[in-house]
C-alpha cells in the first residue's frame, strides 16, 4: 500500500506539492490527472526517493520513505518499478542488456540462463517479437523503446508499478496499445499501479480510482463513475476533451 | 557581478563535494574493470590522432620561434634543448590540455548531460544501481588515465615535430638536435611536465563529469553544461598550471640542482 500524508514539496520559493494526502490500496490502478506543471511527476519521484518531500510523510508498504537515505532505498526500489516519461534506455547497451540490467543488480544469484529466460519472458509480455533483443535502442522505434522500458521495469517483479506519462509522444494507436498493456500487466502481475497522465479517456477506461491535481493540490477524486459527475471546472474540461476525442 | 561570483563559488564547492563522493564510491564500491578498460580505450582512440597532431605542431612552433631568437647568437646547436625544455615544461601540456578539454571534456559532459535529461540516470537509481559507480567512476578514472597518456604522447610528438622542423627550417641535423636535449632538459624538467599532465588530467575529468552529471533543463541545459565545461576546464587548467609551476619551483629550490 502507498500512502501520502500532508506531503509538501518546494523547489526554492516555488511550492509544487501543497499538502497532498491519499492512499492506494494494494492491487488498485490509480490515475493522477492534471495539466502540465502541476506536480504529477514530482509526486511520483518522491515515492522512489529520486526526490524527497519538504514536509509530510510517504509510506510504501509500511516503510516511511520520505527522508530515507539513498543506501536504504534499495529494497524499496526493488518493490517499486518506475516507467519514465522518456524510455530512458541505456544507449550503449542492447535491448537484452537493458532489460537484464535491473535483474543483474537485484538478483545477483541468477545464472546467465535464468536471466536470458526472464528477459525473453518480459519482452513477450510487452508483445515484442524475438530478434529485437540484439538491437540497440536507437535502432528501434520510439513505441518499441517504450515497450522495452516497460519490460525492463517488470523484469524485477515489482509489487508496485509507477508510470510517468507513459504515452507522451506516441501516436493514438500505440497510445492505446500501451494503455492496454498497463491494464494487462497490472492485472496479470497483480501489482498496485500509479499512472501519471493527462489522458482522461484512458483513465476512465482502466483506472479504479482517479485523482485530479491542480497547482499542487488535489481538486477532485473518485472512481471513474464518480468523476463523470464532477462539477469541478478542470475535471469538466478533461471530460469534454475525452468526449471530443471519443467522438472524433 | 555578485551573482556571478556566487555561481563560481557554488560551482567550485559543488565540484569538490562531487569529487569526494566519487572517491568514496571508488573505495567502497569500485567500478568493473571491463567498463574502465572500455572507457580508456574509447577516450584514447577518440583523441590520439588529434593530440598527436597538436603535439607535433606545438614542437614545430617552438622550434621556429627559438630558431629566430638564437640564430643571432650563433647558438643554434642548443635549439633542441631549449625548444624541448619550453615545450615539455610549459607550452606542451597547456596547449594539449586545452585541446583535450574541447574534445574529451565536451563529449563527456554532453553524454552525461543527455543521460541526465533523458532520465537515464534516474532509471539507473530506480533499477537498484549507483550511477556514480556505474557511469561516473569508469569515466572519471578512464579520462584521468587516458588524458595523462595522451598528454605524454603529445609531448613525445612535440619533440619529433621540433626535430623535423629544425632540420627543414634551420638545417640542423636530427642527431645534433637530440644530442643537446639532455644538456638542458633534466629529469626534473620531464618530471615537472608529467606532473602538470597528471594535474590537468584530474582537472579535466573532475569538471566534465561534474558538469555533465549535474545538468538540468533539457537540451538547452546540455548546451549550457558543455559551454561551462569548456570554460571551467580552461580556467582550471590555467590556475593549476600556475600552482604547479610554483610547486615545481619550490621543489627545485628545496632539492637544489641547476636544471632548467
Amino acid at each position: 500500500m502507498i500512502a501520502f500524508e500532508s506531503v509538501r514539496k518546494s523547489f526554492g520559493e516555488r511550492e509544487v506539492l501543497k499538502g497532498i494526502t491519499f492512499q492506494v490500496p494494494p492491487g488498485q490502478i490509480l490515475f493522477i490527472l492534471g495539466t502540465s506543471g502541476t506536480g504529477k511527476s514530482v509526486l511520483l519521484k518522491n515515492i522512489v526517493g529520486l526526490l524527497h518531500p519538504t514536509s509530510g510523510r510517504i509510506w510504501v508498504d509500511g516503510d516511511d520513505v520520505s527522508q530515507m537515505p539513498e543506501e536504504e532505498m534499495f529494497p524499496i526500489r526493488r518493490k517499486c518499478g518506475m516507467v519514465f516519461q522518456h524510455p530512458a534506455l541505456f544507449d550503449s547497451l542492447t535491448v537484452f542488456d537493458n532489460v537484464a540490467f535491473g535483474l543483474r543488480k537485484h538478483y545477483p544469484e541468477y545464472s546467465q540462463e535464468q536471466i536470458a529466460a526472464r528477459v525473453r519472458e518480459c519482452l513477450s509480455l510487452v508483445h515484442l517479437r524475438p530478434g529485437v533483443e540484439t538491437k540497440k535502442p536507437q535502432e528501434i522505434s520510439y513505441g518499441m523503446q517504450k515497450r522495452v522500458s516497460l519490460a525492463r521495469t517488470v523484469a524485477v517483479s515489482p509489487k508496485i508499478l509507477l508510470f510517468d506519462e507513459p504515452t507522451t509522444g506516441l501516436d493514438p494507436v500505440t497510445t492505446n496499445a500501451i494503455n492496454h498493456l498497463i491494464l494487462e500487466l497490472s492485472r496479470k502481475l497483480k501489482t498496485t499501479s500509479l499512472v501519471v497522465s493527462h489522458d482522461m479517456q484512458c483513465a476512465l477506461d482502466i483506472a479504479d480510482h482517479i485523482i485530479v491535481l491542480d497547482k499542487g493540490e488535489i481538486v477532485d477524486q473518485g472512481s471513474p463513475a464518480q468523476l463523470k459527475q464532477s462539477r469541478h471546472p478542470l475535471v469538466r474540461d478533461f471530460l469534454r476533451e475525452a468526449l471530443d476525442a471519443e467522438g472524433s | 557581478m555578485l551573482k556571478a561570483a556566487r555561481n563560481i563559488i557554488d560551482d567550485i564547492g559543488g565540484c569538490v563535494l562531487f569529487i569526494k563522493d566519487v572517491l568514496r564510491t571508488a573505495v567502497r564500491s569500485p567500478c568493473s574493470l571491463e567498463s574502465l578498460c572500455d572507457q580508456i580505450w574509447r577516450v584514447t582512440l577518440q583523441s590520439l590522432p588529434t593530440t598527436g597532431m597538436a603535439g607535433f605542431f606545438v614542437g614545430a612552433i617552438m622550434t621556429v620561434q627559438f630558431t629566430m631568437q638564437i640564430k643571432a647568437f650563433g647558438a643554434l646547436g642548443y635549439l633542441g634543448g631549449l625548444s624541448t625544455s619550453a615545450t615539455v615544461r610549459e607550452i606542451g601540456p597547456l596547449l594539449i590540455a586545452f585541446l583535450l578539454s574541447g574534445k574529451v571534456g565536451a563529449f563527456t559532459s554532453a553524454e552525461l548531460g543527455t543521460m541526465r535529461v533523458t532520465e537515464q540516470i534516474d532509471a539507473i537509481r530506480c533499477l537498484g544501481a549507483n550511477p556514480l559507480q556505474e557511469i561516473i567512476l569508469p569515466r572519471y578514472i578512464g579520462i584521468v588515465i587516458s588524458s595523462f597518456f595522451l598528454l605524454a604522447a603529445g609531448l613525445m610528438m612535440s619533440i619529433f615535430g621540433g626535430m623535423l622542423l629544425a632540420a627543414f627550417f634551420a638545417g640542423i641535423n636530427p642527431d645534433e638536435y637530440l644530442r643537446h636535449i639532455p644538456t638542458i632538459v633534466s629529469p626534473f624538467s620531464i618530471g615537472t611536465g608529467l606532473f602538470k599532465c597528471l594535474v590537468f588530467a584530474l582537472v579535466l575529468a573532475s569538471v566534465c563529469t561534474y558538469k555533465g552529471y549535474t545538468t538540468t533543463g533539457g537540451a538547452k541545459g546540455v548546451g549550457r553544461s558543455v559551454v561551462s565545461t569548456a570554460v571551467m576546464t580552461m580556467v582550471g587548467i590555467v590556475v593549476t598550471d600556475w600552482i604547479t609551476s610554483l610547486i615545481s619551483e619550490a621543489a627545485l629550490d628545496m632539492f637544489g640542482g641547476g636544471a632548467l
